[in-house]
């Protein structure tokens, strides 16, 4: 049983002795803090790594981004010049050393594809993604908790059932076919009220062309929805069932009282780890709807720049979205532990994060770990 | 050469099938207006291009790059409907006895989207920056013995461009109509992207749209009629016919064959179709075994069914091939007979060669409609006791270093004239020689016709070079597909085109609805 009890553990007295002034030190500062620090170096070296690692790939690929870039009507001593141009020809450790002594200093180059500084390239993109990411967010998360809370309280009822049966249908049919139904439906086929292609105008940011939005948003929050509907739902029941629950029932605590200020909020722990999880996979790019409604974001980008071994592009992107998931990651356990009083006064923090575990298990199987669905 | 609506030509309408002429007669002169072209508006191009984003430039496109060429920049030549070189920008052009010194002017009073007029210097700076070694431009190549040090300028709008002696290239209209966009000597493809192409550059999105407007002095008096154009990067031929439908752009170029008989069915637009000289082949190595012997090379000639190739991979959409490229080439030889399939003669052949107890190949492909080919050629090839394995790998490794090493392979390629083809595939010199074809013979006749300025005596220098090819060449070449654009009926001026650019001319459509 991992669900916090209400009264665990509150902060104790600072007890006087040799080590006063540490403690006192201590007992000023947030006790989680040291694990926050420990987190963030451990995210750098995460971006490290994975820089690293994907330079390595991209070099150990078939083939080589001159002859790809030049295509194969080219000479081989063109494409040699060409190679040399760009510096492949040189040993793997000084081009990762050079790149990585020119994003020190801002400079994530040029796309070898396009010869548009990669900079300017992936600014538009990700915005694109973030906006796409934030609006899936704003319809997929509130809808969640609300229908999750409700069909928890009204366990095994008609409507409970009727919600999970059809949950579980969109979490069978693939999104593909949700999107491309959704484009027959109110693009093509039975209404023409939006636009089948995402073809958002460049120099117009994404929230200002909603009418792109509505179809890509609906696709993704359809399918990211059940997945989080289910964690909320599965959470909730949890909670109900546990023993400071009936603890307060005994006490009798209203009802209305003992949902929303003991259960609600610690059925949310675990929706914290299922929401970043939800933010990983859209800000890394989401390919379903790119591919469907030719969105312009990161995923369609880093995609074509693998194809196309445009090495610069390909370690850019990797680097941005290595380092928002690092955030993303950070920021969830660390709003997990602030909300968690065992862990947010523990001074060695051991779970990485309660919810997590379940989540993962949610998203892999589709099946709590915790409570039977 | 106006060309509208085709009489009885290529032109793919509510199901009615394309019953063009036949090899090197062109379709143009066929065509007549239906419509007059009217001023404004904007039309929207769906293009996809593999992954690649593409550039601007004008001498190493990249990607849809090519497409975007199209509208930026103008040429000495153009593609001709006929797919041969047409005078564009040049005026008049004279060529010397062995193709060694090219004499070309200009039109008087052309400009360039910047206001400059064109003069022999930026003809010389154009020619020069394509071979320019450093810009690493693959087409470079084709222009081998320009004696780049020794292009002259005889007066403001004329320019003498030599070649060695001995190695006379005729071919240079078929190069510069290709790859020869004129820029000015301030040009920069990334800063400066000024050409005299219809359109000049508004905004450039890589990957995702590029838009243009109307560049009044275009040197074609009323063209172009568009106020915008406006190109559009799809990853996804599903995304792109849907967009389609939902009439976010207007003209697809290059459909997909799957996607025909669905948007046949759809009355809001036609589909162009063009017969081009795209052609599809099978490659064998001459260097491995078995098809180092000729007598299996021959059986393999002899075992396609052309037919059922036509019609199962082109879904009916192109004609059989004889083995050989570019049948709209005025020097292309339509003598040779047309090889059919003969299973008895093939297996005699093989047995003769050693394979009487069957034979083992791999076939490798990069997947579209290569990878349809190979399938279907394995089953025909099975009624010969041939086992061809089917091996399917990634674009990028089919055509990356190891691409002319493959034994037996998918191939072919765009339509383009003989002399440009044949120093691509199997001439001496060639690049992508997959085949490893070397004959001394046919290398001689090849360096003689690109230094022949005569048509006639060309024409029996690559007349019996095709048949070199056609008895001992290492291609298997089985059809020749046409090009499908879909375009929305309020767009005129879509006609079928032997270059298969029918989609790609933004200087001669226009929108129908508008009113005049």
């Amino acid at each position: 049983m991992s669900s916090v009890p209400l009264n665990a553990g509150a902060p104790s007295p600072a007890s006087a002795g040799p080590l006063a002034t540490l403690k006192a030190l201590r007992g000023r500062l947030p006790a989680w803090l040291p694990w926050f620090v420990g987190r963030l170096l451990s995210g750098i070296g995460v971006v490290l790594v994975i820089s690293f690692i994907v330079f390595g790939a991209t070099q150990a690929l078939p083939s080589d981004p001159a002859r790809i870039i030049l295509g194969p009507e080219a000479p081989e001593h063109t494409v040699d010049t060409l190679r040399r141009q760009l510096g492949l020809d040189r040993p793997l450790v000084l081009q990762y050393a050079d790149w990585a002594q020119q994003v020190l200093s801002g400079n994530l180059g040029r796309s070898i594809d396009s010869s548009v500084p990669v900079g300017e390239l992936m600014a538009g993109r990700f915005a694109n993604s973030l906006t796409l990411t934030l609006a899936v967010a704003a319809v997929a998360f509130p809808l969640a908790l609300v229908l999750g809370i409700f069909m928890a309280l009204r366990r095994d009822s008609l409507a409970d059932r009727a919600v999970l049966s059809s949950v579980v249908l969109f979490k069978a049919v693939p999104g593909f076919v949700i999107g491309i139904c959704l484009v027959m439906i109110f693009s093509t086929s039975v209404f023409s009220i939006l636009p089948a292609a995402s073809l958002l105008d460049p120099s117009l940011p994404a929230w200002r062309q909603p009418q792109y939005l509505v179809l890509p948003t609906a696709t993704l929050a359809l399918s990211v929805a059940t997945y989080l509907l289910r964690l909320v739902r599965a959470s909730m029941i949890e909670a109900m069932d546990s023993e400071y629950v009936t603890a307060a029932r005994l006490r009798g605590v209203p009802e209305r009282r003992i949902i929303w200020r003991h259960a609600v909020p610690n059925a949310l722990i675990p929706a914290i780890q299922g929401v970043a999880m939800t933010f990983r996979v859209l800000f890394g790019g989401a390919v379903l709807a790119e591919v469907i409604f030719s969105y312009p974001g990161i995923g369609n980008t880093l995609n074509a720049a693998i194809e196309m071994r445009d090495l610069p592009l390909i370690q850019g992107i990797v680097l941005v979205i290595t380092v928002g998931v690092v955030v993303i990651n950070l920021a969830a356990d660390l709003i997990t532990v602030l909300l968690t009083p065992r862990l947010r006064t523990a001074t060695r923090i051991r779970a990485r994060s309660p919810g997590l575990r379940n989540a993962a298990s949610l998203w892999r199987t589709g099946k709590s770990w915790r409570v039977s669905v | 050469m106006r060309a509208g609506l085709a009489a009885g030509g290529g032109l793919v309408l509510g199901g009615l099938l394309p019953g063009c002429s036949d090899g090197g007669k062109a379709p143009e002169g066929a065509a007549v207006l239906t419509d007059t072209p009217r001023r404004g508006g904007t039309v929207r191009f769906g293009v996809i291009e593999g992954g690649q984003a593409g550039n601007l430039d004008a001498h190493k496109p990249v990607g849809s790059g090519a497409f975007r060429g199209w509208a930026l920049y103008a040429k000495l030549w153009e593609w001709g409907l006929d797919a041969r070189p047409k005078l564009a920008l040049a005026e008049e052009t004279e060529v010397n006895a062995d193709a060694t010194e090219w004499t070309i002017r200009l039109h008087k009073g052309l400009e360039f989207h910047h206001g400059k007029t064109i003069t022999a210097d930026d003809v010389i700076f154009s020619l020069l920056r394509l071979t320019d070694p450093q810009l690493a431009s693959p087409y470079a190549g084709y222009l081998y013995s320009l004696l780049r040090n020794d292009v002259k300028k005889l007066d403001e709008r004329t320019v003498r461009i030599p070649f060695e002696k001995g190695a006379g290239l005729v071919a240079l209209a078929e190069c510069w109509m290709s790859w020869g966009g004129i820029v000015p000597t301030d040009y920069d493809p990334v800063s400066n992207v000024v050409g005299a192409g219809p359109y000049r550059l508004k905004s450039f999105t890589p990957g995702q749209r590029s838009v243009f407007t109307r560049f009044d002095n275009y040197f074609k008096a009323g063209q172009p009629y568009f106020d915008q154009v406006e190109i559009l990067d799809f990853s996804d031929q599903t995304g792109r016919l849907q967009a389609l439908q939902a009439g976010q752009i207007d003209i697809a170029p290059n459909l997909p064959f799957e996607q025909l008989a669905f948007l046949q069915a759809d009355p809001r637009f036609e589909v162009v179709a063009s017969e081009t000289d795209v052609w599809h082949s099978f490659d064998m190595n001459l260097e491995k075994a078995p098809f180092d012997d000729p007598r299996v090379r021959r059986a393999f000639r002899l075992i396609a069914d052309r037919d059922e190739l036509v019609a199962r991979v082109l879904q009916g959409q192109g004609r059989v091939a004889n083995d050989l490229y570019s049948p709209s080439d005025p020097a292309f030889n339509h003598d040779i007979p047309q090889r059919r399939q003969d299973l008895a003669e093939a297996t005699r052949l093989l047995k003769e060669a050693g394979h009487g107890n069957g034979l083992d190949v791999e076939l490798v492909t990069a997947g579209g409609a290569g990878a349809n080919a190979a399938l279907v050629f394995a089953q025909q090839a099975k009624k010969a006791g041939v086992n061809v394995t089917v091996t399917k790998v990634d674009g990028s490794i089919f055509t990356g270093p190891k691409r002319n090493d493959w034994t037996f392979s998918t191939g072919g390629s765009v339509s383009r004239p003989f002399l440009l083809t044949v120093q691509q595939h199997d001439g001496p010199r060639a690049v992508g020689n997959k085949t490893h074809f070397k004959d001394p013979r046919f290398a001689e006749l090849i360096t003689q016709a690109l230094g022949q300025p005569d048509l006639d005596k060309r024409r029996a220098l690559i007349g019996e070079a095709q048949r070199i090819q056609h008895e001992s060449g290492g291609m298997l070449i089985w059809g020749y597909s046409n090009v499908l654009d879909a375009v929305s009926k309020d767009i005129g001026g879509v006609t079928p085109d032997r270059t298969g650019f029918a989609g790609w001319r933004t200087d001669r459509i226009w929108r129908r609805s508008l009113t005049a």
